[in-house]
């Protein structure tokens, strides 16, 4: 009993639902805050998230009249914050929380992360706008893109998890995190830079900043899929957004660095950790570079990203 | 001092030698004119005289008085006949004479009469003189002056038949006007024909009186030419005078007394007790089609100019065919070989037009030289040996030195060549078939060249024996050698050629040789399976070849094109022939159910029992060609329009009659090939018995048809019939023969293991879903019974195939599911695009089954047995690197069977232009065939035990390895592909590619974890691409596109079917925790498992691809801007909701449930051998890691409905609607601001083409990466 209990409070409570969106949200305040100050500006309270969210709540829904049709149109973002949720709950938080594998392992929460990708497109194509479409057009282009780097990342820490462990591969979050502990973090491990250096190119692309927004890109698609979407279905949508933040964040923690102590001090030091790599891997960043193209950004993970992927899974083949 | 008392008697002999050989080339060169080639020609028999004179002995002197007496009869008669005739037309010269046939058919008749029985043929076959002096001169050693005098002999043949066609048959080429003719002349060529008949038929007194001249009477020395005739010879022998007598009188009475003659033929053969089996073989086959022949020719030849001379000579050749069979000596054997030229010949000119007169000569030349080349051979022989009884020389066979024997063997064999039309004695095969009526073109094809083949068999096999044939070789080639290479040559270029040709019956006659080809290549095998086998597939090839002419004959009867274009859509006026023709054509191509699959299957099967694989190949290799030109056709005639007259009806009842028979006899020997085995098996008895080797014992040859399979094919019969009168009724019968197929698996439980039994309760369950789904989807197309039974036959294959127990039936089931009925399924739509992708998709599959077909019949010769069980436990004690090549070409076909690479791609998919329900069916159901096959032989075969010994790396056996590399380099290459598509179904099809990658690679992991993740994505693929293509149907017959950006926006307009598309197409494409993901994600555990982790890694980035596809597919269709097109779609019918519907239940079950399948799994898994994975109804995926996506859909739900109420609180005012922002402009057309599937993924687009394919990139694809 004690097990589904842990489940459910897993899911809806911590580190998942409750817990994820709030932290979620106050990442993004955090985020907007740090940026408007590196641009000069006061910006917006740490709360503003949750204001947003209120405000949307009391708009009224629209639909557009091309839409192919209004349940799939307002039921996309909500299946995003849906799939978001449970991901939080695989991802580990070292020394604190270890999903159970019942819920599912490192594959599940990687093919859970494109469903926020997978919404974002079907939502920009659903609206018939064209602006959707071609946002829609870009994202699955930006997909296409950094999947396969991330795929072979993930792959590269599984087989020198498994291997190191004596066994084969291992995709369980909890033993590759356990393995780290004991034997060292990945992103101290020189046989893992390639792998770590390929990761750092996949998260802004995944979170859709700069230099990566270019399916949302406001100055160019007014936002793409977002464009048609108001209210209460818009605030799901940046709900979603923030939640990949933790879980995106999370999982980099958790691969490359799940070092913390044990208990409420382990939390501590996980939300700090998962605060400095907001504002120094997405907030400086975003508001420090440009925007790429969508053929540039295309080209460019077909080559660097690849290719450390590449090199890292060759070296921890050959390492073994 | 020179006088003919000194003269050295051989000196006399060569003189007239001299005399003979020039005598008959100043006679040819003579020509045109005629009393000079009379004058030259009766020198020449002078040389024949001196010939026999100075050869002395018995036979030569009794020859020469002999010859003397006959020539002044029969020359008598042509001079006398000739005299009227040039005194009438006042002109000896030939162009003044041609066609005196028909100002004075008398006389010509009487002249030509004269002109053959000097050359010593006529019906009243009895000048022998000639033979006594060649005999003389081979009994004393004189070869090379019995070589002169048969060279000398072809020279006369060849101008004697030029004098007689010219005058006797050709069309007069201009107006004579007849002068009075020599009185005498009349009177005295009626005498000297009676003569000439008199001392043909009883030449004894003539012999006497010579005998008495030459001073040899009872010396006994000169040797009997001929024995008495056999009473079934003179049956129809004499039945053709009394046919062509009562002819005079009334024509119906003849066309009765004709059938009755055949049949009597017939019945005489059959119950005639005491014939040897090679005789019986080829006396019931050549009795059988010859009625069959005269049945045809009562309506074929009832308007026919001499219609009566027709018979008789249809009944002589039919005498003379038997007789050759029946002689018990090759005097007799000799006499009616020419007689058979002789009266076939008469035949062939038949129409008497220039054409034909030409080919007849060519004919006559070529036979009649071969015939001369082995009277040669039979002269040496009677020399050697001192008889013509075939008892005798079989027992005196061993005592012949090598080099006669080779020389008697190949002059032999040079008469059996060019009958048999053999390369390079081929021409006249081409030029006769297509002058002839075709009523006799069929047994041209049919029996005549397998008199030759009779002759290898009778005189070459049984009478010498393979022992003797080896003692004959010449620098070690032997006659095998000789007969494979000439098969296999005639082979080639008899397949080459038909597959140039584009006149119907020219196309046939190459055809023919090529099997005939493909007959000798076996027979030179030289072991007594091979004789069963060519055996075999001479008497199946006769009744094939006969009726495809027949129809061919029906088509030019009826149209007068002989054209194949011209056909075009004769499939809709004559139905009968056509169809008939098409399953001659399946026949003949070897495919099932039909005769001729059973004789390519044992001659394949015989070639590499006798170790030589290179000789199957060839034969498969002549087979795709084969398919090339026989699919054309029935192509043309059924699956494009019809454009010709209206008029055009089916055949005359006669010759239905006759093509019926010819099929049905097909159709029998497809299914039930006992008799026609039990007939050949004893001739193979009678060589095993002569040549010292042991016997065979033949299986059975009958495809073990479950009762599912039969229900789905009868019941295809039934729908075929119905859909020509009620579309609506063929529809329903459709599905309900499925369904009753479905409890027909069910009721047969016992029959399948878990593997096969649970594939076959979805291939009928699948089945009825897209039948219902093609009711819907056909109702306002064309020909729908039509395609109904192909499809349904097709699943007939499927079934059968499951069930399949032995070799025999697993490959015949295998090719009725991906042959004839596929493609029929497949051009259906009629239109060129169907008709070629159609076409390829079929030769591409030929390809695939004959790679299988070698590799099986290599490991049935291997293991000695057809039970794939029994295979199983034979196989891991045989060689290593046989074993590894057959095997290796049994898993070749399957993977290719599955789309896999490295092919071409392009070739190996299923075509788009298939009606959609189908191209669902093969693609989630059809195509599994590979998968299956693999994992089933993969276990019979003895699993990983055996396959280690083919090399093994890593704990894994080098071929799966192969097979999981293969697999996961089509998923990433066809995935890219999908993405790059913009045709409606070419998206889902190369996805379809891709997905099967994954059931192979799971599938060749051949660990539990990987055996179970496969057969689950098996499943699951099976559920959701389906489904997909099913709604693509929908979309397709709602909008008529066929390419994605035709549409747009149709998800408002057809709701229902975008959901099941997105859901489908969601999960296939692995969102989790959907069924789709379930089973990839056990894919990806095992293969990083079990070390392949660079497959798993491209695995997983395969399923990316497949998001790719899915979403530009439902972007372009269903969402986007809308198009005028979609906005007039409507929703789907019921009967095409419905399959949809219960497909995406289904797999949405699985999905929560994966239990549902994977219990299943793991019973089936410790069937096969396999340790089963720990799984339970209500349980999650297994595996170290295993996970419950249950569990997760659950959470899901819940989730969901926890945020609900967030999203609806704007709902509270009432949705507003709202137009899209457009910057402000109100009146762009969706036309122009559309992202349209081309569009949608410039930069990838770019970057796949770029990469994969060859095409420039298009316009406006951008940069490339």
């Amino acid at each position: 009993m004690t097990n589904q209990l842990a489940l459910l409070a897993a899911v809806f409570v911590f580190p998942g639902g409750l817990f994820a969106l709030l932290f979620g949200l106050a990442l993004k305040g955090a985020d907007r805050r740090v940026a408007a100050r590196l641009q000069g500006r006061v910006g917006p309270p740490l709360a503003q998230p949750f204001f947003d969210l209120v405000k949307l709540g009391f708009k009224r829904t629209m639909v557009p009249a091309t839409s192919a049709g209004q349940t799939l149109f307002l039921g996309a973002p909500l299946v995003g914050v849906v799939a978001m949720l449970v991901a939080a709950a695989l991802v580990p938080i070292a020394g604190v929380y270890a999903p159970q594998p019942i819920l599912g392992n490192l594959l599940v929460l990687l093919y859970l992360l494109m469903v926020p990708g997978v919404v974002l497109m079907v939502a920009g194509s659903a609206s018939g706008s064209p602006y959707g479409s071609i946002g829609f057009s870009r994202e699955m282009a930006l997909m296409l893109a950094y999947e396969g780097p991330l795929v072979l990342v993930v792959a590269a820490v599984a087989l020198r998890t498994g291997w190191g462990m004596g066994g084969t591969v291992t995709f369980s979050l909890s033993e590759i995190v356990e393995y780290q502990r004991t034997h060292g973090a990945f992103l101290l491990d020189p046989v893992m830079w390639p792998a770590v250096a390929a990761f750092v190119f996949f998260y802004p692309a995944n979170l859709g900043i700069v230099p990566f927004d270019i399916p949302e890109a406001e100055t160019e698609v007014l936002e793409g899929p977002l464009l048609e979407y108001s209210g209460p279905a818009l605030g799901l949508f940046k709900v979603m957004s923030a939640l990949k933040a933790v879980v995106v964040l999370g999982l980099g923690l958790a691969l490359f660095f799940p070092v913390a102590p044990n208990g409420i001090f382990g939390l501590v030091f996980w939300l700090v950790e998962m605060l400095v790599l907001m504002i120094l891997g997405v907030t400086v960043v975003r508001v420090s570079v440009g925007r790429m193209r969508i053929d540039q950004a295309f080209a460019f993970f077909l080559k660097w990203p690849l290719l450390f992927a590449a090199a890292s899974l060759a070296v921890v083949a050959v390492v073994g | 001092m020179l006088s003919i008392a000194t003269l050295e008697p051989m000196a006399l002999a060569w003189t007239g030698a001299i005399f003979l050989l020039f005598g008959e080339v100043a006679a040819l060169l003579s020509l045109p004119r005629l009393t000079r080639v009379i004058v030259a020609s009766t020198i020449a028999e002078v040389g024949y005289v001196l010939m026999g004179l100075g050869l002395g002995g018995a036979a030569g002197e009794t020859g020469a008085y002999m010859h003397l007496f006959f020539q002044v009869v029969m020359r008598g008669l042509v001079v006398a006949a000739g005299w009227w005739l040039i005194r009438r037309t006042g002109s000896s010269n030939l162009d003044d004479l041609a066609g005196s046939g028909r100002r004075m058919p008398v006389a010509s008749t009487l002249f030509a009469f004269g002109m053959f029985s000097v050359m010593g043929l006529s019906p009243f076959k009895g000048s022998y003189s000639k033979f006594l002096i060649l005999y003389a001169a081979t009994e004393q050693g004189h070869w090379a002056m019995a070589a002169v005098g048969t060279i000398a002999t072809i020279v006369a043949a060849a101008y004697y038949l030029q004098v007689v066609q010219r005058v006797y048959l050709e069309h007069p080429s201009r107006r004579v006007d007849l002068a009075e003719g020599p009185a005498l002349a009349m009177p005295i060529a009626w005498v000297l024909t009676g003569l000439t008949i008199v001392i043909s038929l009883w030449p004894e007194p003539v012999l006497w009186i010579s005998e008495v001249l030459s001073g040899h009477l009872h010396s006994a020395k000169v040797p009997e030419f001929e024995g008495p005739w056999s009473i079934l010879v003179l049956v129809p022998y004499v039945g053709g005078f009394a046919v062509w007598a009562i002819g005079q009188v009334s024509l119906r009475a003849r066309d009765a007394a004709a059938v009755v003659l055949a049949v009597a033929t017939v019945a005489m053969i059959a119950f005639a007790g005491d014939l040897e089996p090679a005789t019986r073989l080829f006396a019931l086959l050549f009795a059988l089609v010859s009625a069959v022949m005269i049945i045809y020719s009562i309506d074929y030849m009832a308007r026919a100019e001499w219609s009566n001379r027709y018979y008789f000579f249809a009944f002589l050749m039919t005498g003379s065919l038997i007789g050759v069979v029946t002689s018990h000596e090759l005097g007799n054997f000799y006499v009616f070989w020419e007689l058979m030229t002789w009266t076939s010949y008469f035949l062939i000119v038949h129409d008497q037009n220039q054409k034909a007169i030409r080919a007849g000569f060519v004919y006559f030349l070529m036979c009649a030289g071969g015939a001369y080349v082995m009277h040669l051979g039979i002269l040496l022989v009677h020399a050697q040996i001192g008889s013509f009884e075939f008892a005798e020389l079989s027992a005196h066979a061993a005592s012949l030195p090598p080099a006669i024997g080779f020389a008697i063997a190949t002059c032999l064999l040079v008469g059996f060549a060019v009958k048999t039309g053999l390369v390079p004695g081929h021409a006249w095969l081409p030029i006769a078939h297509p002058v002839a009526p075709s009523s006799i073109s069929g047994p041209l094809s049919g029996l005549l060249t397998k008199a030759g083949v009779f002759g290898m068999i009778k005189v070459l096999f049984v009478v010498f024996g393979l022992g003797a044939l080896d003692r004959f070789a010449v620098l070690g080639i032997g006659f095998d050698t000789i007969l494979v290479v000439l098969g296999c040559l005639t082979l080639l270029y008899g397949e080459i050629r038909a597959l140039y040709e584009t006149e119907l019956k020219r196309m046939l006659a190459f055809s023919t040789l090529a099997q005939v080809g493909e007959i000798t290549a076996i027979l030179g095998l030289g072991t007594v399976l091979a004789v069963d086998a060519s055996l075999l597939h001479v008497t199946n090839h006769a009744v094939m070849k006969t009726l495809l002419f027949y129809a061919a004959g029906a088509f030019i009867l009826r149209t007068g094109h002989k054209k194949i274009a011209e056909l075009a859509g004769l499939g809709r006026v004559m139905p009968f022939t056509a169809g008939c023709y098409a399953l001659a054509s399946l026949a003949i191509m070897g495919l099932p159910p039909f005769s001729g699959f059973v004789s390519k299957f044992l001659m394949i099967w015989a070639a590499a029992q006798a170790g030589h694989w290179e000789v199957a190949a060839v034969l498969l290799i002549g087979g795709v060609i084969g398919v090339v030109y026989y699919t054309r056709v029935i192509s043309t005639l059924f699956y494009q329009p019809y454009e010709g007259e209206v008029v055009v009806r089916e055949a005359p009842t006669s010759m239905l009659v006759a093509i019926g028979l010819l099929a049905a006899a097909i159709v029998f020997g497809g299914l039930l090939p006992g008799f026609q085995l039990d007939l050949v098996a004893r001739v193979g008895d009678v060589v095993a018995a002569r040549s010292g080797l042991a016997q065979v014992t033949l299986p059975s040859f009958v495809m073990a048809w479950p009762a599912s399979a039969t229900i789905a094919l009868v019941g295809s019969a039934i729908v075929w019939l119905v859909g020509r009168s009620s579309v609506v009724w063929a529809g329903r019968l459709a599905v309900l023969t499925l369904v009753l197929a479905f409890f027909g698996v069910v009721f047969q439980w016992g029959r399948y293991d878990l593997l096969s039994g649970s594939f076959a309760l979805l291939i009928a369950g699948v089945g009825v879903l897209n039948m219902i789904h093609a009711t819907a989807y056909l109702a306002h197309s064309h020909a729908q019974g039509r395609f109904y039974a192909a499809f349904g036959v097709m699943i007939a294959g499927l079934l059968g195939m499951t069930a399949a127990k032995d070799v025999f039936t697993f490959f015949g089931f295998w090719e009725l599911m991906s042959s004839w009925a596929l493609w029929g399924a497949i051009a259906h739509e009629e239109t060129p695009v169907a008709r070629r992708e159609a076409f390829k998709y079929f030769l591409f599959n030929t390809v695939g089954a004959s790679f299988m077909f070698l590799g099986l019949t290599l490991v049935v010769a291997l293991a000695g047995t057809f039970d794939l069980a029994g295979i199983g436990k034979v196989l891991p004690t045989l060689g290593a690197l046989p074993t590894g090549i057959a095997v290796g070409l049994v898993f070749l076909g399957l993977v290719m069977k599955a789309a896999q690479l490295p092919i071409r791609i392009d070739w190996q998919m299923h075509p788009a232009a298939a009606p959609t329900p189908v191209s669902g069916y093969i693609s989630a159901v059809l195509l599994k065939s590979g998968p299956w096959g693999v994992l089933k032989l993969f276990v019979l075969f003895g699993g990983a035990t055996l396959f280690a010994r083919f090399g093994q790396y890593a704990d894994q056996s080098v071929m799966m390895d192969v097979i999981a590399v293969i697999a996961a380099l089509t998923i990433l290459y066809a995935g890219a592909m999908a993405v790059v598509q913009n045709g409606i179904k070419l998206v889902l099809i190369y996805s379809t590619v891709c997905q099967l990658g994954y059931v192979l690679l799971a599938v060749s992991l051949a660990t539990p974890l990987g055996v179970a993740g496969g057969l689950m994505h098996f499943v699951n693929h099976m559920f959701l691409k389906d489904t997909l293509f099913l709604a693509a149907g929908a979309v397709m017959v709602s909008t008529h596109a066929e390419m994605l950006d035709e549409l747009g926006g149709l998800g408002r307009r057809m709701p229902w079917t975008f959901a099941m598309f997105l859901i489908a197409g969601l999960s296939l494409a692995g969102v989790p925790p959907m069924a789709g993901f379930s089973s990839k994600w056990i894919i990806f555990e095992a293969a990083f498992q079990s070390g392949h982790w660079a497959l798993g890694a491209s695995a997983m980035i395969g399923s990316l691809f497949t998001l790719a596809a899915v979403l530009k597919f439902a972007h372009a269709a269903f969402m986007g801007t809308p198009t005028a097109k979609a906005l007039q779609a409507e929703e789907a019918p019921l009967a095409m909701l419905i399959p949809m519907g219960v497909l995406t239940v289904a797999s949405f079950v699985v999905g929560v449930f994966p239990g549902l399948l994977l219990v299943p799994i793991s019973a089936i898994q410790a069937q096969l051998g396999f340790t089963p994975i720990a799984a339970t109804l209500a349980g999650g995926l297994p595996g170290l890691e295993g996970w419950h996506p249950g569990l997760l859909s659950v959470f899901v739900v819940l989730i969901g409905a926890v945020l609900l109420p967030y999203l609806r609180l704007g709902h509270r005012a009432g949705v507003v609607r709202t137009q899209i922002h457009q910057c402000g402009v109100g009146d762009l057309l969706p036309e122009t601001t559309r992202v349209g599937a081309v569009n949608l993924f410039e930069t990838p687009n770019a970057a796949i083409r770029g990469l994969l394919t060859r095409k420039p990139a298009r316009l406006g694809d951008g940069k490339s990466a």
